[in-house]
């Protein structure tokens, strides 16, 4: 093999796939990327057989060929390289021998006939979403996740399709986060509605998801989803992903989605994040308390500890509906107000044993946003 | 050759031509699919073993499936999930917390299920033949009726907690469930548990078992009535008594009602801890005692006519008269009359009825049972020899002993009281008489006093 690419691409192929390498010492070859020509383009490919990447780069291609070498050695060198125009790749034996302007480097491989073979969709995509959507779904979600968990239906991503949108859900059973995309007719892949008659809830494993936004990174640009064989293929800009499906059902989190609130009250963001965190200090542990108090258009937080003391802060703000008083797990709060990005919050209440609703307020009119709601469980005492 | 056998042959011979991490890597959790006209599909967990199997050892394979069967000529991979652990059909945890929600939802849901089934159960759980409207009231229970009446008519604000004990077979569960289903037919929406301790006790340590502890404690804590029967079965369980404390607590606090029955008063049940003592003891406590001999005949009369079975006046006394002590018993002798004479197509006469409940009786009665045994019995419950209580000595460690042998066998064994005396020594038939109504008196008074005669009775009637 013997190919020349530019360095920005060189680098940005390996930094795509660097990280989806296998860890068990079984199979060694998983810690290898296989670098292969492949239709007149370049091809990285990485997998640790739960998730596998490639990513494929245009180059001048002048003999064709392949070589697995270690991710890590490649990476290293990659992101250490000096700026220059262009990598030129060559293969000699089972050694490749990369040279980009004042450095070489002959990095020992191994033989790539032991790679694994990285499974392709066969079919159409399924959707069209635009990835700045799903970057910003998945990192609103992901607070929600619950790691280490025993049931593997809580590890991953739950992901559910409607006639015109997709919607991105996350819980631990504490709280719980989701968003809802809405979809462009363009967007939808001819086998779409056919699809969601037979299958209309996935998850997807969380770890994929992480990989997804990483790859994403800060370009905007489509991306392509398919759904085959219990396996999900995420494509954008010649880089593919794919991941295996966590088999289950995800519990039908809507029916606890309050379909309206009693009390609605709406701030500063900045206020009642700080306010939260100062509630978060005067709690005995992790999973402290904290009581909102809503009583004659004021809103008191206050949260006691036994052991360092208590603490008060009382906002007087824009209140609709009734006196309400409900007690929260400050931290859940906190990573919820973490996932909204608008200046102003709206904190939704029902009653002391109802989840309680966080959304954003628009800029624009100042009208509650749909689309994205987090919500908390209250703390039962 | 089944499937199974044919791929773990196959396994076998690709297993040592293959290194062991290729073969842990890609055949592992495999599986024949099916095997027809040639074509065997092979499941596999996952995408990659898909590609791999079909690409890089499909020839191999094939080549070890035929040398087993000789007309394999394809092989197709297909994914299929082998299904991880705990995850069909299981309710999300927060779901359960918000007991309003579990109403509002759609019940072919299966989310809600749990909540529904545990309202659904509770309701079950009550059984619903009991009533106030079925129940007979006479002098041993009018109180404990009354109370339990005021109570389903005004849960938590009449008597609360409501405390009612009584010996074995005398209504008291009967009362518990009237109150359950008095309520159900005011207010269905009302949330209301039934429950035995018993099974408080095993639900406990469920879930403790299964760490749901805070859902145990949340279920109860969302009801406005408890009911728990035969409460002295939590004396001595330490874990249960303090839950149960807790929740006792919780739902007194918001006026809930919790009625509570024991075959006991709350200052007799062993090993109970005093906070939950004082408890009980803080609200309405009632008994409920033997029926007399005309309660005995109104509950006779209206279980006959209930089943349409008429009865003489003078058998229903007959029965009320020799079945005293439990309306169990009673219900079990009358429920005998009835299926003997369907039996044999007979009327209830005197006469026959004596004949059907001749065992019955004489085995309350008699049963071979003789002054010696209740003696030996009662002289080995206290401890003395059994020569000391015929004799003179007036100690009181002797002395009481006597008395109840005297009563025991008077009550007993009917025998006379200058029958009684002789058997003690010659002693005066007014000493007997006096014995019996020293003890007859203290049986109302001292509980002490009661339970061992309770147990002195159970112990002579197994005596053998």
């Amino acid at each position: 093999m013997k190919v020349i690419c530019t360095q920005e691409n060189f680098k940005k192929a390996v930094f795509n796939t660097e990280k989806v390498t296998g860890k068990q010492a079984t199979l060694p070859i998983l810690n290898n990327i296989l670098i292969e020509t492949s239709k007149g383009r370049l091809r990285f490919l990485a997998t640790n057989l739960e998730i596998g990447v490639f990513s494929s780069i245009g180059a001048k291609i002048e003999r064709e060929g392949k070589i697995t070498v270690p991710a890590k050695i490649l990476s290293n060198f990659a992101a250490n390289l000096a700026s220059s125009e262009s990598v030129s790749l060559e293969v000699s034996g089972q050694i490749l021998i990369i040279s980009s302007g004042r450095y070489q480097a002959k990095i020992n491989g191994f033989d790539s006939e032991e790679f694994p073979i990285i499974p392709e969709p066969k079919g159409n995509f399924l959707l069209l979403i635009n990835s700045a959507k799903i970057k910003e779904a998945i990192s609103k979600v992901s607070s929600c996740i619950a790691f280490g968990e025993t049931r593997l239906e809580f590890t991953g991503i739950n992901m559910s399709f409607g006639e015109r949108e997709i919607s991105l859900a996350a819980t631990d059973s504490f709280r719980l986060a989701e968003v809802v995309i809405a979809l462009n007719e363009s967007g939808l892949g001819n086998e779409y509605r056919d699809f969601i008659e037979k299958e209309n809830s996935i998850i997807i494993p969380s770890g994929t998801m992480f990989e997804l936004l990483r790859i994403i990174g800060n370009e905007e640009r489509e991306v392509k989803i398919f759904i085959e064989e219990n396996q999900i293929f995420f494509e954008l800009d010649g880089i593919q992903l794919v991941s295996r499906l966590i088999n289950g059902k995800y519990p039908d989190y809507r029916q606890i989605l309050p379909k309206s609130f009693e009390t609605r009250v709406v701030m500063k963001k900045n206020d009642i994040l700080r306010a939260t965190k100062i509630a978060g200090i005067f709690t005995d542990n992790r999973s402290g308390e904290m009581k909102i108090k809503i009583n004659e258009k004021k809103l008191t937080i206050n949260s006691y500890s036994q052991s360092y003391g208590e603490n008060e802060a009382i906002f007087e703000e824009d209140i609709v509906g009734p006196d309400q008083e409900i007690v929260l797990n400050p931290r859940y709060v906190m990573d919820g107000l973490g996932t909204i990005h608008s200046t102003q919050v709206a904190i939704l209440i029902n009653n002391s044993h109802s989840p309680v609703g966080l959304k954003s307020i628009s800029e624009k009119d100042g009208t509650v946003e749909d689309g994205y709601v987090y919500i908390v469980m209250p703390v039962k005492n | 050759m089944n499937n199974e056998e044919l791929w773990q042959a196959v396994l076998g011979e690709i297993e040592l031509s293959i290194s062991k991490a290729q073969f842990i890597t890609w055949f592992k959790d495999t599986v024949i699919l099916s095997n027809e006209n040639g074509k065997v599909v092979v499941g596999v967990p996952n995408g990659f073993a898909k590609e791999w199997l079909e690409n890089k050892f499909n020839a191999n394979i094939v080549k070890a499936i035929r040398n087993f069967q000789e007309d394999i000529r394809e092989l197709t991979c297909t994914i299929y999930g082998p299904q991880e652990k705990n995850t069909s059909g299981k309710s999300i945890d927060m779901v359960k917390k918000p007991s309003q929600m579990a109403k509002t939802v759609d019940l072919n849901n299966s989310v809600s299920i749990q909540n529904i089934t545990q309202q659904k159960q509770s309701f079950y759980q009550i059984n619903q033949r009991y009533t106030f409207e079925n129940f007979i009231v006479g002098e041993n229970n009018e109180l404990a009726r009354a109370a339990c009446y005021a109570v389903s008519q005004e849960l938590g604000n009449t008597y609360n907690p409501l405390f009612i004990y009584g010996g074995v077979g005398l209504g008291k569960t009967h009362l518990l469930q009237a109150i359950g289903n008095e309520v159900i037919k005011k207010n269905p929406e009302k949330n209301i548990i039934y429950i035995s301790s018993e099974r408080f006790t095993t639900e406990l340590v469920d879930s403790i078992k299964n760490q749901k502890i805070d859902q145990f404690k949340e279920k109860y804590q969302k009801i406005s009535l408890l009911i728990i029967d035969d409460i002295q079965f939590i004396s001595g369980k330490e874990k249960t008594q303090d839950i149960f404390f807790h929740i006792f607590n919780f739902l007194y606090q918001l006026n809930k009602q919790i009625v509570i029955s024991s075959d006991r008063p709350p200052r007799e049940i062993q090993v109970l801890e005093d906070r939950l003592r004082s408890r009980f003891e803080g609200g309405m406590i009632v008994d409920v005692c033997s029926p007399d001999l005309e309660t005995r005949m109104a509950i006779l009369r209206a279980k006959s006519s209930e089943k349409n079975f008429f009865l003489e006046e003078d058998v229903v006394r007959f029965i009320a008269e020799n079945i005293k002590n439990n309306i169990r018993e009673l219900e079990g002798a009358l429920n005998r009359v009835m299926a003997s004479c369907d039996l044999n197509k007979k009327t209830p006469s005197m006469s026959y009825v004596k004949e059907i409940l001749s065992d019955i009786i004489s085995s309350r009665k008699k049963k071979g049972i003789n002054h010696t045994d209740v003696i030996k019995t009662v002289a080995e419950f206290y401890g003395i020899d059994e020569k000391e209580i015929a004799n003179k000595g007036r100690k009181k460690r002797i002395a009481v002993p006597r008395q109840i042998a005297m009563y025991l066998i008077r009550t007993e064994l009917d025998v006379s009281y200058p029958g009684i005396g002789e058997l003690f020594g010659g002693r005066d038939h007014t000493t007997a008489l006096h014995a019996f109504k020293k003890i007859d008196k203290q049986l109302k008074e001292d509980e002490k006093m009661a339970e061992d005669i309770k147990i002195l009775k159970n112990k002579i009637f197994s005596f053998n």
